[in-house]
């Protein structure tokens, strides 16, 4: 990357494509929140039958985040880096606080919530931005130990360890993996020895499978995604239900609002298997032009990353690069669920998916993101950020 | 910017080639996603889509129309309008108390028995009524009660309510026929379901209509001999004679004796079809098919007809009748009016067993039983009715002589009213017996002769003589018309023993000099003043009658008799057995 070379990016103080990326994908969520769950949300005693109760709810949810995100916007990255500590510190205390009975809220069987007066938070969606935070900074602060196991890979693998401890409580596995690889990557592009590294991974990979095997709900999930068609009203019932609405949905889908999957058949329609009602409803086209937008928000963030990193804002440009990582893993993992790829997770479609937390935490995090870019701009007209 | 992060910027290199594989993974993976939906959505769709058909494609139901049930001039009397079922998925439901007071108004339920209804029992399914107007069911479903749904389906209405419940019968929930008509001509009535493939949700909820795999076939109207207005007049008279005479139960035949079509047909007790609740077995019963009685007097003149038949006898032969009093072994048969001695006609007018026995007893056997048998007695009707009764006529080898004497006037021997109704046609039409009709037809069928026409024609001027003012229902008489008839009153049995209740029954046709319409009376257990068929049934045929030969526009064969007065019942006057 040169961006000095390209001088489009002068023209503007902002990165205004990425912006409309981002709204263009929250748009789409909301009007694919609202079709996936008009069927469920009318059926529901908890909703009050009311057909637009989570159509409202997410509405309510984008504004809040879009108000969080201009906040954010505002607050210096030096600023981020000085408080990532903090952060990272309330986030594990949010992460103590879910499992707490009376405080943490228990749904299908997890406790992810927590229950303030008025609104339910997700610690965990916030703990992955945290994360990128913490990671980044701990690169830059041991910068000098990169090759050193005992210094440079050892603490953050204790501190990861606990968050993992933490997180499996709940259980929330996949959230534990989304953050693994953000940490992960993030030591990896900070320089950590490439031996390490592979040590890392292999660390992780044996750790992984031991999870899976020694908890049986997780095996079973792994062993039904293989062959979901073996059990299809049991185990495999909620991903055979996913694979055919993409089928249903064929090159150009049945139309906005014709999914038949989303008229109870297929569990979280609006949460986790969102993706299966945008492939049924929006066909493939729609599924390649929602990809489509999120690998541009995914190279864009490392492309800032990498300007950043040319002006030596190293801590700017592993953020950039961990939130490029965190929502390219987080999309692949969905989709791939989605898709019988990959075994069920349980983890939201970024800026898409059902859910207030998961939206805020994404929001704040791409604010911060146009704000590397915002400073990176201002360094290059040769003003102070 | 501090010392700390100054000396860490002069350790730290970012390396661009980490950047770079790790941004190319990421796409990569973003790529492997985009060729698995191409798979997912393009080559592997068309297994995907039949497995999803196999989820949620369901055949349903169309139910069919059932047939209209009409009388021979075309009147409604079973029709079916579109109704709707009201059901309930209990797990669903959530009413207000104020919700709960409206459709329990609604529904005309009490609110205990609507409780009772969404909470008691098991399952999720529940119907909460079935067979709502569409009217109701629209307001129901106004109040917008979550778990609450409608099933479209028919509501057999009958317009002619009890008048007509016992012909007609009645359908049940499910649209099929129970009784009468309804049961008897279940095929053609009911028609054939039809069936279309759509998608439905997973709460059951129709979302899309894919095909016809068969178009319901609407079941077939029918048209029944029975004339609306002549059942509507024996219903009225039946009514009204057991009423006053107390009885138990009548029946009442009414039949076209050229065409042997069945052109009414009543019973009491009676229901109303339209509203079954709270129904007895009694109010049900169509005793004038299904039930059977020893017919008492009305035998007589099969039993004359066969000795005039083989020539035994002539209308004027003298029978000795030794004085109202005859003993065959140890069993005394009695007569109400002792004489020393009758004619032929005169043992039909004044209804005299010792005649009748005297001459039964001078034929053989087996010849009396074969004009039973011939007349239909012994044998079901063949109407297609359900639960059509055939009586029992005992084999003539197992008779013994006090047997065929009694059986000679009707006791010993069980027939139904409409097997009497149809026996008797045979001295109406010149000694031919017809099939019976339930339905309209356009030509009288083939008939049998049963007797010659002159024995037929004998019996009919003998029982012209019946409702002269010496016979024994002068009260069956028609203003205009001369009548030939025959009464009955038996002992009813019970436990094998004969008890002091009384069948009272008339059998008779007018006009006398053209036939054209026959009536048969049965009036159970009477417990007015009197109980003899004369002036129990009697003042009911004539009644009858009298009104349906107008009604049909029949003229009159005896306009000089127009001065006579029904004179008032009187028991001692008129007797018989």
């Amino acid at each position: 990357m040169k961006p000095f070379t390209t001088p489009r990016l002068l023209r503007s103080e902002y990165d205004m494509t990425l912006l409309w990326t981002v709204l263009a994908l929250l748009a789409i969520g909301v009007v694919m929140v609202y079709s996936a769950s008009i069927a469920s949300a009318e059926a529901d005693r908890h909703t009050g039958y009311r057909s637009s109760y989570f159509f409202v709810r997410q509405m309510v949810y984008v504004a809040a985040a879009l108000v969080a995100g201009f906040a954010a916007f505002q607050v210096r990255v030096e600023q981020w880096q000085k408080y990532a500590p903090v952060l990272f510190g309330a986030g594990l205390v949010g992460l103590v606080l879910v499992l707490i009975p009376g405080l943490g809220k228990e749904v299908n069987g997890s406790r992810r919530w927590l229950s303030l007066a008025v609104l339910n938070l997700q610690p965990s969606e916030f703990m992955k931005f945290f994360v990128v935070l913490y990671a980044a900074d701990y690169t830059v602060r041991k910068a000098a130990f990169m090759h050193s196991f005992k210094k440079g890979f050892v603490p953050m693998f204790i501190v990861m360890f606990l968050v993992g401890f933490l997180l499996l409580r709940e259980p929330d596995f996949g959230a534990l993996a989304v953050m693994t690889a953000i940490a992960a990557a993030i030591l990896f592009l900070g320089g950590l020895n490439w031996r390490l590294f592979v040590v890392l991974m292999m660390v992780l990979s044996v750790g992984f499978v031991l999870l899976v095997v020694l908890s049986p709900y997780r095996f079973n999930r792994l062993i039904w995604f293989w062959n979901p068609w073996a059990d299809p009203f049991g185990k495999g019932y909620q991903l055979t239900h996913a694979l055919i609405a993409f089928g249903r949905g064929g090159w150009f889908g049945v139309g906005l609002g014709g999914s038949v999957e989303k008229q109870l058949y297929l569990p979280e329609a609006h949460t986790d298997f969102l993706m299966a009602v945008i492939a049924e409803e929006l066909g493939f086209v729609g599924v390649v032009a929602t990809i489509a937008l999120f690998v541009f928000l995914v190279w864009r963030a490392f492309s800032i990353g990498n300007r950043a990193a040319s002006m030596e804002r190293y801590f700017a440009a592993l953020t950039a690069q961990g939130i490029g990582v965190w929502f390219a893993v987080q999309t692949v993992v969905n989709m791939g669920v989605n898709m019988g790829m990959l075994p069920t997770k349980g983890l939201t479609l970024p800026l898409l998916s059902y859910g207030g937390s998961g939206i805020v935490a994404n929001v704040v995090a791409l604010s911060l993101l146009l704000r590397i870019d915002f400073e990176s701009r201002q360094l290059m007209r040769g003003r102070a950020p | 910017m501090n010392v700390g992060v100054n000396s860490a910027r002069l350790n730290l290199r970012l390396e661009g080639w980490r950047s770079r594989l790790l941004l190319t993974v990421l796409l990569a993976s973003f790529l492997g996603l985009v060729g698995r939906a191409a798979w997912l959505q393009g080559f592997h769709a068309g297994f995907l889509q039949q497995k999803g058909q196999e989820r949620y494609s369901r055949v349903i139901e169309m139910p069919a129309s059932r047939g209209i049930i009409r009388d021979r001039n075309g009147q409604p009397l079973a029709i079916s309008t579109p109704s709707e079922s009201l059901w309930a998925s209990r797990e669903d439901v959530e009413l207000s108390a104020e919700q709960s007071r409206q459709l329990a108004s609604l529904l005309h339920m009490d609110r205990k028995e609507l409780d009772q209804r969404l909470n008691g029992g098991r399952g999720n399914f529940v119907y909460l009524k079935r067979q709502v107007p569409p009217e109701v069911a629209q307001q129901v479903m106004a109040l917008k009660i979550p778990g609450l749904f409608q099933q479209h389906g028919f509501h057999r209405a009958y317009p002619k309510g009890e008048e007509t419940a016992h012909l007609v019968g009645f359908t049940d929930a499910d649209d099929r026929g129970q009784e009468g008509v309804e049961l008897a001509f279940q095929s053609s009535l009911g028609g054939l379901s039809g069936a279309r493939r759509v998608i439905k949700d997973r709460a059951g909820h129709i979302i899309e209509d894919v095909e016809s795999i068969r178009v319901p076939r609407p079941g077939k109207d029918i048209t029944l001999s029975v004339d609306a207005r002549i059942q509507h007049l024996a219903y009225r008279e039946l009514r009204n004679a057991v009423a006053v005479n107390k009885a138990k139960a009548g029946a009442v035949v009414v039949l076209d004796t050229r065409t042997g079509e069945v052109l009414a047909l009543a019973n009491y007790p009676d229901y109303d079809p339209n509203n079954r609740e709270h129904l007895s077995g009694a109010q049900l019963r169509n005793r004038a098919i299904t039930d059977t009685f020893e017919p008492g007097s009305t035998m007589k003149p099969f039993t004359i007809a066969t000795a005039l038949e083989v020539g035994k006898v002539t209308p004027n032969t003298v029978i000795p009748t030794g004085g109202g009093q005859m003993t065959i072994g140890s069993n005394v048969i009695r007569d109400t009016h002792p004489a020393t001695a009758l004619t032929v006609s005169e043992v039909i007018q004044h209804s005299s067993n010792v005649g009748a026995a005297r001459i039964a007893l001078s034929l053989p056997s087996e010849t009396l039983w074969n004009m039973f048998t011939d007349v239909g007695f012994g044998q079901t009707p063949k109407l297609g009715f359900p639960g059509e009764a055939g009586g029992r006529v005992r084999p003539y080898r197992t008779w013994k002589p006090i047997e065929q004497a009694t059986m000679s006037y009707g006791n010993g021997i069980s027939v139904s009213l409409i097997q009497l109704a149809r026996a008797y046609t045979i001295f109406a039409d010149d000694g031919v017996l017809k099939p019976l009709s339930l339905t309209r037809i356009s030509a009288p069928p083939a008939g049998r002769q049963v007797i010659s026409p002159q024995t037929a024609h004998e019996v009919k001027d003998m029982l012209e003589l019946v409702v002269k003012p010496e016979g024994t229902a002068p009260a069956a008489r028609v203003r205009g018309y001369r009548v030939a008839g025959k009464t009955g009153t038996a002992h009813k049995v019970s436990g094998g023993r004969y008890t002091n209740r009384y069948v009272a029954s008339f059998v008779g046709f007018a006009p006398a000099s053209a036939p054209r319409l026959l009536i048969a009376v049965m009036i159970d257990e009477p417990s007015g003043a009197s109980y003899y068929g004369g002036t129990v049934a009697g003042p009911v045929f004539s009644n009858l009658m009298g009104s349906t030969l107008q009604l049909l526009g029949i003229p009159p064969d005896d306009p000089g008799s127009s001065a006579f007065s029904v004179p008032v019942a009187k028991p001692t006057a008129s007797e018989d057995t």
